[in-house]
């Protein structure tokens, strides 16, 4: 497990990974846990609702465009949940890089927001704040 | 196949005569030709399949191949189809795929549009398999788009083992202790379970590369593995089988052949790509669909 690139914790962090692409879920799960997260995924925003009730988490990744459930919709659902669930800092992800989704985006609750393709180093960081921890980018 | 070895069914000495229907059967069905210098193989194939269906001699035999009973058409297929492979086999063309052919296909494709790659034959699943490993691991867009692996059989039983994904030691000679450490899950026996998240990105369904209505169901393919299956075929299925592969191809789409096959040979449809790594095949990007 040991990689350049980790976050340094004293626990496991749990995020939960919401995109509706077995292939990206399995790409941003891999990314992760390599940095030490563990991660947990979900294939819409339906089932990350269910998941986020029932199961702590530190952080959710949520990708926009996902059929039955969006990522905004998710988002909105998350902020409407009760106060421990609301609080879960979320970041989204999305193929869509116009202002419009930006702006729709932090409306919906995101802490934050990356474009698509997101690189190993700026997810590991975003998710790095987005938990409290500190995130070291060892050469 | 190895498995027959173990069984203990022995040859059944088919006659000559017996031997070239088996040999027109298959080649109807299929494409495959079988050269008089594999009769052993032949024998055993015929005779496990007689034993298995109880017919108890050739004749017989036939007639319920013939008949199609039980799906006895599928099986003798099966039994003749060669399942031998393991992941990351012929990693230049997957070294390609990452290097040039992708970033050539989504320099013309909308974001919304997926990549679509097919593995035919994909046999009991290494390739579709290693074709999306290797997209995580060294491509750097691929959550960028909508991808989708198709892959496709003749062998039933094949499609079958490639779902379920377990896997012997020997499959996975060529990955790293790092990529089967994220990919697989050990089992008992020195088996090993693919990630079933892998298993979901993957579609298995069965095709025929000679049948052209069959193969019809499949079109807009980005980039297309059909390896080491040409071989045995003679030249006038394998010409079949090239122009319903062309078919399945978007205008500007790449197919990759085994090492040792040539398109150049079968037909001349397609244009020949020239990659630092491989050569491929490429379906123009103006042809208007003529032949």
């Amino acid at each position: 497990m040991v990689q350049s690139d980790t976050i340094s914790t004293r626990s496991r962090l749990r995020i939960l990974v919401v995109d509706d692409s077995p292939l990206v879920r399995l790409y941003y799960r891999n990314i992760l846990e390599r940095a030490g997260f563990e991660v947990e995924q979900a294939i819409n925003g339906i089932e990350a609702i269910e998941k986020v009730q029932t199961q702590a988490f530190d952080l959710v990744v949520v990708d926009v465009n996902m059929p039955k459930m969006d990522g905004f919709s998710f988002l909105r659902a998350l902020r409407r949940s009760a106060p421990t669930v609301a609080t879960l800092p979320a970041l989204v992800i999305t193929t869509e890089s116009s202002e419009y989704d930006l702006d729709d985006a932090r409306v919906a609750g995101a802490n934050f927001y990356l474009i698509k393709p997101v690189s190993e180093v700026n997810l590991l960081r975003h998710a790095a704040i987005l938990t409290g921890r500190q995130y070291e980018r060892v050469a | 196949m190895a498995g027959l070895e173990d069984e203990g069914i022995g040859p059944t000495h088919l006659t000559q005569e017996e031997v070239r229907r088996v040999c027109e059967f298959l080649y109807r069905r299929t494409g495959m030709v079988f050269a008089d210098s594999r009769r052993y193989y032949i024998d055993r194939r015929v005779a496990e399949r007689i034993a298995v269906t109880q017919s108890g001699s050739f004749r017989s035999y036939f007639a319920i191949l013939r008949s199609d009973a039980n799906h006895e058409i599928e099986h003798l297929v099966n039994a003749f189809t060669v399942n031998e492979t393991y992941f990351n086999r012929e990693e230049h063309q997957l070294r390609c795929m990452t290097s040039d052919l992708l970033g050539n296909i989504v320099r013309v494709k909308d974001r919304t549009e997926a990549i679509r790659i097919w593995s035919i034959p994909c046999s009991t699943g290494e390739e579709p398999y290693s074709i999306a490993m290797w997209l995580m691991e060294h491509w750097s867009e691929v959550d960028s788009y909508n991808i989708e692996i198709v892959a496709s059989d003749i062998d039933t039983r094949a499609l079958q083992v490639g779902a379920e994904g377990i896997y012997s030691e020997r499959a996975l000679m060529r990955l790293s202790k790092d990529v089967i450490g994220r990919y697989f899950e050990a089992l008992p026996g020195s088996r090993y379970q693919i990630h079933p998240g892998l298993i979901d990105s993957v579609q298995f369904t069965h095709a025929n590369l000679i049948d052209s209505l069959d193969m019809a169901r499949y079109r807009s393919f980005d980039i297309i593995f059909c390896r080491n299956v040409l071989i045995y075929f003679d030249d006038s299925s394998r010409r079949i089988a090239a122009e319903n592969l062309y078919d399945c191809l978007r205008p500007g789409g790449y197919i990759c052949l085994g090492h040792s096959e040539s398109m150049s040979r079968i037909s001349s449809l397609f244009r020949v790509c020239s990659f630092s790594e491989a050569i491929i095949y490429q379906r123009p990007e103006a042809d208007h669909g003529a032949k």
